[in-house]
C-alpha cells in the first residue's frame, strides 16, 4: 500500500506575541473534553493538556519582566521515537508514531501506574485522581471525537489527533492522502487570538513551522534559527514544540538546568 | 483362571476385587469423562446461552427489499457526509422521504409508521458493529481509499430479508457480532468477527505500513481516539 | 459403584480439561478485560452529524464572529470565524467557554417571582401580567418617570425597543451600562462635534502609547487588539505601557513605565507640555485642521505640567517624560489610548480629553492609524410613535441619574449616579426598575451602598439568563435566552475602526422557558394597550428585526455580518469644522483636576488598585473552564491573592502566601498575599471578578469582590472616575 511521506508534526510558539490570555487552554478544554472540578487551583492536580506558565526575569522593580509560556505535550522524538514516556510505559498505552511524530495515549490501555509522569521532564502528563463529573446538562457540550477519560488513567495533549482524523476523513473522501497545512491545525493554534502559535509539518519546507524553526533534522530537529529554542534541550528528548523569542532571559529560562551545572 | 472351580466366595471376592480394581479405574475414567463432558457442555452450550441476552430490533427491516428499489446500493441510505464522516444507520428523516405514509399493508411497515414516523421518534436501531468509544474507525479510509466492499466487514446483510436477533454480551454490553457468533472465535468469513485482532490481521495482510515505535505495527492512534 | 475421593478428583480433572478445551476461560478473560474498560458512569458523548453555524459573540462588546460547532442538536464548541474582520479566526478564552453558559444547570428555567423572600416559579403570562399591572398603576398615578431600565447597550433593535417603550410610557430613564466609551464618545463630541464611538486603527499604528489600558486584558475586542499588538511587533513598532503594575499588557509592551496610579492624565498633559514647548506637534495638521490651540497651551504649559512637576506626581523620571514625548511625537503613526484595564469604567472625562488632545497634536485623529469617529450604523428607521399627555409630561422630567441636567450637561447615561439618586428622599425616585444587562449589584463600586440603594426600589425586574447578584435581589426574574438561542443585531464592535453590523442567530432551539428582552418589551406594551400597543406593531422581536433591517437582512443572514469597507473618516462637525482644543463647552473642563484615591492616607497607608483579567468576567458569571484556567497567583483554594511588592510585605511583616485582612474605608476582605516585583511598592493589586454571591458552584463563594472595597468617585461631568482606594493590610 502506498503510504504518504512521514510527517513530523510540530509547533512553534512565539513567546513575544503570547499574551498569556488562556484562550489556548480553554479551546483545548472544549475540544478535548477536559474535566473540571470544584477546586482546580492546585495545578499539580488539575488536568489541563495545555498550561500557560508565567516566567519572570527575577529582577527587582521596576526592571521586572514577565513572559507567558504555553506548554502542550512536547511530543518528544527522543532517539528514533524513544521519547521518555514511551520508553517506560509497561502497558504499551503510549506510543510514538513515526508517520506523524505524535505521541499517543490510549486511555483504555493505561492502568495508571504513572511511570510516564515520572519520566516526562515537562509535566505534560496528568493523572485522573477523580471521576470526571459534569454538572447536569453540561455533558451535552462533550465532543464525540475525543474519548472521555475515566478515573485512574493518565492523559495528555495529543496535538488534537481527532482533528487530524477528521481532516483525513475529508481528504480520503476526496481521494487524497495528503493534507494541506491549514486542513490540520490544533484547537489551540486556531483559537490563539494573538496568532502566537504556528503548527504544521517540520519535515515540509513549505510549512511555516519549518520556515520559522529551520530544523536540523539530522540532529533531532535542533533549531537553526537562533531565536528559536526548545525546553531542556540538553536532555536530548528532541521535543517538537519550539519557542520563539527575542529575549535572552526567556531563552535561558527555557533551559535553566544548564545554569545549575 | 487356572482354577475355575474355586470357591464361590473366594471367586466372588476375587471378582469383587477385580471388579473393584477394574471398576475403580473405570469409575475414574467415567468420572473424568463425566467431568469433561459436563464442562464441555457448560463451556460450549450453557456458557454462550447464558453469556448473551437477546434483543429484538425495534423494526424488522428488510434489506433485500429496499436494496432492489434504491439506485445506489448500500450508499443510498448509508452514505458519506460532506466532511468525510459516515452516516451509519439512517435517521428517521431519511426514512420519511419514502415512508411518510405506509406504502404497503405490511404490518411491520404500518407499525413503523405509527410508532416512529407519526410521532417523529427516532428509531433506536441496535447497531451490530457498535465498537467501544475508544475506537476510531474511518469508513472513508477503508471504503474510498482501500476500496473495500461493505460486505467484507458487514457481511451479506444487504441480502437479508429480516434482521437477525441482536445478542448482547451480558458482561461487556457489546453485540455478539464483535466476537463473532462462533463462541470459539473461529471465523470463516472476514465479516464474522470485529475484534481488534481482526483489524490488525487485515492491516497486516494489506501491508499497511506501521509507524509504531512500540510494536512496529500501526500506531495506536490510527484506530483509537 | 461408590463415589470416593478419587472419582471426585477425576470429575474435577475432567471438568478442568473440558473447561480448558471449551471457549469459556478464554472468552471470559476477554470479556472481563473489556468489562474493566467500561465505566458506565463516565459519559460517552453521542456521535452524529457535525455542522457549523456562523454567529456573533455578545459576551463582551467586542463583536467577534464565531463559528459554532454542533453535533446533531448539541453545541460542542465555539471557534473564531477566520473570515471575520474583527477577530480573523482568533477567540478569547471567554468566547471559547461560551458553551458552558448555554448548558449551565444554574440558568433560570422559568419566570420567578419573589414571595416572602423566596423565588417561586410562575408562568410567563402571570409574570408579564403582574408587571404590566404595576406599570399601569404607576402610569395612572401620573408618575411614569419613576420607571427606569438598565440595558447593556444603547445600540441595536433591542435597545431601541426598550427606549421606545420608555418614551411612549413616559420615562426618560433609559440607562446604558457604563464603559470607557462614555468618556470617549463625549470627548469626540466636544472636540469634533461628532456623535460617534471611538474606533482605534491599531493595525496601522507605529507607536502605541497606552495610559493604563489593559490592551491585552479585555480592552476593546480582544482578538483584534491582540493581533494588532503582535503586528506592531512584527513591524518593529513601539509599544509603551504606563501602568502601576506589571500587567499582562505591561509584560508584553516594549517598555513598562510604572507610574503612580491615577496620574495618567497628569502624564498626558506632561507629554503635551513637552511637545508644545519643543514645537514637536504635527504642524500641517495642527495648523490646518485644528482650532483653539491657545486654550490648550494656556493650560498645558503651566508649571504644573513641566517635566519635573510631572515626574514628581507620576513617580517617573523627568528625563523619561521628555524622551517619551519626543519619541511619541517623532513616530510615524503615533497613537495614545486610555480607559483603564478592560475599559469597563469610564474614567475621568478630563483624562480622556488629555489623551485625545495628545493624539490631535500628533495628527492622529480621524486618519489611518489614529482615533477614528465611527458613526453608528443607521438602519433603525421606525415611525415616530404617538405619545399621550402622560408620556409627554413624563418625558419632560429630568433623568433620575442626572445625565443631561444642568449639572451634568455632557453625560448621556450615569448609572454610577443611580445609587445616590435612589438613596435620597423619603420615597426612591425609581419605583420600577428593569435590568437587562450589566448586573449592577455586582459591577458597580461600593457594593454595600449599591445594594442598599437598590433595595429601596419597590419593584426590581431582572431579565438575565442567570441568577446573578442583581437577579437574586429582584422581585421578578424573567429569564432571557443566551446568545446561542436567539436573534440579535450587534451594531459595531468595541474599538473597531469601521462600521460593522453583526448578527446573532439561534444555534439551538431555546433550552428553557426563556424570552428575549425585545419580546418582553413587546408583550408588556401589548398588555398595557393604548399608545403603547400602537407603538409596537410587531408580533415578535424577530419579526421586528427582519423588517427593520429590510434590505440588509438577507446579506446579514447569509454572511453573518455587514462591513462598510469603503468607510472613510468623516469631516469634523464643530462650528469651526476643525478639531477644537478649546470651545465654550470645553471651557469648564480646561483646568485639569486629578482624582485622588478616597480615604485618609494617615490611616490607610497603602492604595488598592483593581485590575482586570481575561480569565474573569465583570458582570456575567465566569464559566467553569475559565475558573479552572485561573492562575494560582490569583485564586488559591477559596482565597483571592492580592499582589504586593516584597518591600511592602517586609514593612508589614507579612510573607508570601500569608493570610491577611484587606481593609478600605468601604469594607474589608480576607485575602492571601502574592509577592511580586511587578507592582509599585505601596500598592495592593486585586483582580476584579471574584467574590460572587450567586452563580454556579465553581465560582460562587470564591475570593472577594474588589467592588465591595471600592468607593464611587465622580468627576465634574458625572462619570465614574475611580481607579483605586486607600487601603491597609493586617495579618489575619
Amino acid at each position: 500500500m502506498d503510504q504518504p511521506k512521514n510527517k513530523r508534526y510540530g509547533m512553534v510558539i512565539d513567546l513575544d506575541k503570547c499574551t498569556g490570555c488562556g484562550a489556548c487552554m480553554v479551546a483545548c478544554m472544549a475540544e478535548n473534553n477536559i474535566p473540571f472540578r470544584d477546586d482546580d487551583t492546585d495545578k499539580l492536580l488539575s488536568v489541563s493538556w495545555m498550561h500557560v506558565y508565567r516566567l519572570s526575569n527575577g529582577k527587582p522593580f521596576p526592571h521586572a519582566e514577565e513572559c507567558f509560556l504555553p506548554r502542550p505535550c512536547q511530543h518528544c522524538e527522543g532517539e528514533h521515537g524513544h521519547s521518555p514516556c514511551v520508553s517506560v510505559c509497561p502497558a504499551t498505552a503510549t506510543d510514538y508514531d513515526m508517520h506523524t511524530g505524535i505521541v499517543s495515549q490510549i486511555y483504555t490501555r493505561c492502568f495508571g501506574c504513572r511511570y510516564c509522569m515520572a519520566a516526562c521532564p515537562y509535566h505534560v502528563r496528568q493523572f485522573n485522581w477523580w471521576d470526571p463529573v459534569w454538572p447536569e446538562g453540561m455533558e451535552r457540550a462533550l465532543n464525540p471525537d475525543v474519548s472521555v477519560r475515566m478515573r485512574g488513567v493518565v492523559e495528555k495533549c495529543s496535538f488534537c489527533y481527532s482533528r487530524y482524523q477528521t481532516a483525513l476523513n475529508r481528504a480520503y473522501l476526496e481521494g487524497r492522502r495528503e493534507l494541506s497545512e491549514e486542513e490540520y491545525q490544533t484547537a489551540c493554534t486556531q483559537a490563539c487570538p494573538a496568532g502566537a502559535i504556528v503548527f504544521g509539518d517540520l519535515n515540509n519546507p513549505a510549512h511555516r513551522v519549518h520556515q520559522i524553526v529551520k530544523p536540523d533534522l539530522a540532529h533531532g530537529g535542533r533549531p537553526r534559527n537562533p531565536k528559536v529554542f526548545r525546553l531542556l534541550e540538553r536532555l536530548g528528548t528532541h521535543p517538537k514544540v519550539y519557542y520563539l523569542t527575542r529575549r535572552d532571559w526567556v531563552r535561558r529560562a527555557g533551559d535553566n538546568e544548564i545554569q545549575k551545572t | 483362571m487356572e482354577e475355575p472351580k474355586s470357591s464361590a466366595p473366594s471367586s466372588r471376592s476375587e471378582s469383587e476385587t477385580d471388579e473393584k480394581g477394574d471398576g475403580a479405574g473405570a469409575a475414574i475414567i467415567l468420572f473424568f469423562i463425566l467431568g469433561l463432558a459436563a464442562s464441555l457442555l457448560v463451556g460450549w452450550i450453557a456458557f454462550p446461552a447464558l453469556l448473551y441476552s437477546e434483543k429484538r430490533q425495534p423494526v424488522d427491516f428488510n434489506h433485500a427489499l429496499h436494496n432492489e428499489i434504491v439506485d445506489h446500493g448500500c450508499a443510498s441510505c448509508h452514505f458519506f457526509r460532506e466532511d468525510g464522516s459516515f452516516s451509519g444507520a439512517p435517521k428517521l428523516a431519511q426514512c420519511i422521504e419514502c415512508h411518510r405514509e405506509a406504502n404497503s399493508d405490511d404490518p411491520e411497515e404500518i407499525r413503523f409508521v405509527e410508532e416512529y414516523v407519526k410521532p417523529g421518534r427516532e428509531v433506536p436501531w441496535l447497531v451490530y458493529a457498535r465498537q467501544p468509544d475508544c475506537v476510531f474507525f474511518s469508513h472513508a479510509a477503508h471504503v474510498r481509499m482501500g476500496g473495500i466492499d461493505c460486505a467484507v466487514c458487514h457481511g451479506p446483510i444487504g441480502e437479508s430479508t429480516s434482521l437477525k436477533p441482536y445478542q448482547v454480551n451480558r458482561i461487556t454490553g457489546y453485540s455478539r457480532d464483535i466476537w463473532g457468533w462462533n463462541i470459539a472465535g473461529i471465523k470463516r468469513n472476514t465479516w464474522d468477527r470485529m475484534k481488534m485482532d481482526d483489524c490488525a490481521e487485515c492491516h497486516a495482510q494489506a501491508r499497511v505500513p506501521g509507524g509504531s515505535v512500540q510494536t512496529q505495527k500501526d500506531g495506536c492512534f490510527v484506530c483509537h481516539k | 459403584m461408590k463415589i470416593d475421593r478419587r472419582s471426585f478428583l477425576a470429575f474435577v480433572f475432567g471438568g478442568a480439561a473440558g473447561t480448558a478445551l471449551s471457549p469459556l476461560p478464554w472468552k471470559l478473560t476477554d470479556d472481563i478485560s473489556i468489562w474493566t474498560q467500561n465505566w458506565p458512569w463516565t459519559p460517552v458523548p453521542p456521535k452524529g452529524e457535525t455542522t457549523y453555524v456562523a454567529s456573533t459573540c455578545t459576551l463582551c462588546p467586542g463583536g467577534c464572529g464565531i463559528r459554532v460547532r454542533r453535533v446533531e442538536d448539541r453545541v460542542v464548541k465555539i471557534e473564531g470565524r477566520s473570515d471575520h474582520p474583527v477577530n480573523r479566526g482568533g477567540i478569547c478564552p471567554l468566547g471559547a467557554a461560551g458553551v458552558q453558559l448555554l448548558y449551565s444547570p444554574w440558568r433560570v428555567r422559568q419566570p420567578l417571582k419573589k414571595v416572602d423572600g423566596r423565588f417561586v416559579p410562575v408562568s410567563w403570562d402571570q409574570a408579564i401580567g403582574e408587571i404590566a399591572g404595576e406599570l399601569r398603576e404607576l402610569r395612572e398615578a401620573g408618575a411614569p418617570e419613576a420607571v427606569a431600565w438598565i440595558a447593556e447597550t444603547d445600540r441595536g433593535t433591542t435597545a431601541e425597543l426598550i427606549r421606545r417603550f420608555l418614551t411612549v410610557y413616559g420615562s426618560p430613564n433609559f440607562i446604558r451600562t457604563p464603559s470607557a466609551q462614555d468618556a470617549w464618545e463625549t470627548a469626540l463630541y466636544l472636540t469634533q462635534g461628532q456623535r460617534a464611538t471611538a474606533g482605534f486603527d491599531l493595525e496601522r499604528v507605529s507607536f502605541l502609547l497606552s495610559l493604563g489600558s489593559g490592551l491585552l486584558e479585555g480592552w476593546g475586542a480582544p482578538p483584534f487588539v491582540f493581533r494588532a499588538c503582535g503586528a506592531l511587533q512584527d513591524r518593529n513598532g513601539r509599544f509603551v505601557q504606563l501602568e502601576p503594575r506589571l500587567s499582562k499588557t505591561a509584560a508584553k509592551a516594549h517598555q513598562w513605565l510604572p507610574l503612580q496610579p491615577g496620574t495618567e492624565g497628569t502624564l498626558a498633559f506632561g507629554l503635551i507640555h513637552v511637545i508644545l514647548k519643543e514645537g514637536l506637534e504635527r504642524k500641517p495638521f495642527v495648523a490646518t485642521r485644528t482650532a483653539g490651540l491657545e486654550d490648550l497651551k494656556r493650560n498645558a504649559l503651566r508649571e504644573a505640567f513641566a517635566p519635573e512637576a510631572v515626574a514628581q506626581a507620576t513617580g517617573l523620571e523627568a528625563k523619561t517624560v521628555v524622551e517619551l514625548a519626543r519619541a511619541f511625537a517623532a513616530a510615524e503613526r503615533p497613537l495614545a489610548v486610555c480607559g483603564r484595564g478592560a475599559g469597563r469604567v469610564p474614567g475621568g472625562l478630563q483624562e480622556t480629553l488629555a489623551v485625545h488632545f495628545l493624539n490631535a497634536l500628533v495628527g492622529s485623529v480621524n486618519v489611518e492609524g489614529g482615533v477614528i469617529a465611527v458613526p453608528e450604523p443607521e438602519y433603525i428607521r421606525w415611525p415616530e410613535p404617538e405619545m399621550d399627555a402622560v408620556a409627554s409630561q413624563g418625558m419632560q422630567t429630568p433623568r433620575v441619574d442626572g445625565a443631561g441636567s444642568e449639572r451634568y450637561p455632557l453625560a448621556r447615561y450615569l448609572l454610577n449616579r443611580l445609587p445616590e439618586a435612589l438613596l435620597q428622599g423619603e420615597k426612591p425616585a425609581v419605583r420600577i426598575l428593569f435590568v437587562s444587562g450589566g448586573n449592577p449589584l455586582y459591577s458597580l463600586p461600593d457594593s454595600e451602598r449599591t445594594a442598599k440603594a437598590f433595595s429601596r426600589i419597590p419593584l426590581l425586574v431582572s431579565l438575565s439568563p442567570f441568577l446573578d447578584e442583581t437577579a437574586a435581589a429582584a422581585h421578578y426574574v424573567l429569564p432571557a435566552p443566551t446568545y446561542l438561542e436567539r436573534w440579535e443585531d450587534v451594531p459595531g464592535a468595541a474599538g473597531f475602526p469601521k462600521p460593522l453590523i453583526g448578527l446573532v442567530r439561534p444555534v439551538v432551539a431555546p433550552r428553557l422557558a426563556t424570552m428575549p428582552t425585545g419580546d418582553v418589551v413587546i408583550r408588556l406594551a401589548q398588555r398595557l394597550g393604548g399608545t403603547l400597543r400602537a407603538a409596537f406593531p410587531w408580533e415578535s422581536h424577530e419579526v421586528c428585526l427582519r423588517q427593520t433591517l429590510a434590505a440588509a437582512w438577507e446579506p446579514l443572514r447569509k454572511n453573518g455580518f455587514v462591513l462598510d469597507e469603503s468607510f472613510r473618516p468623516q469631516p469634523f462637525e464643530t462650528a469651526s469644522r476643525k478639531f477644537e482644543f478649546g470651545n465654550a463647552e470645553l471651557k469648564p473642563l480646561a483646568e485639569f483636576r486629578p482624582h485622588p484615591a478616597p480615604g485618609d492616607p494617615g490611616v490607610f497607608k497603602l492604595t488598592l488598585v483593581p485590575y482586570d483579567s481575561l480569565r474573569l468576567t465583570a458582570a456575567l458569571g465566569t464559566p467553569p473552564f475559565l475558573v479552572k484556567a485561573l492562575e494560582s497567583e490569583i485564586l488559591w483554594k477559596n482565597d483571592i491573592r492580592v499582589e504586593i511588592h516584597p518591600q511592602t510585605a517586609r514593612d508589614l511583616g507579612l510573607a508570601d502566601g500569608a493570610d491577611a485582612r484587606l481593609i478600605t474605608p468601604r469594607g474589608e476582605a480576607r485575602v492571601k498575599l502574592y509577592l511580586t516585583e511587578g507592582i509599585r511598592p505601596g500598592l495592593v493589586g486585586m483582580a476584579r471578578g471574584l467574590g460572587r454571591g450567586a452563580h454556579d458552584r465553581y465560582l460562587a463563594g470564591k475570593g472577594a469582590s474588589a467592588n465591595r472595597l471600592l468607593a464611587a468617585v465622580e468627576d465634574s461631568s458625572g462619570f465614574e472616575a475611580g481607579w483605586g482606594i486607600r487601603a491597609r493590610l493586617e495579618r489575619a
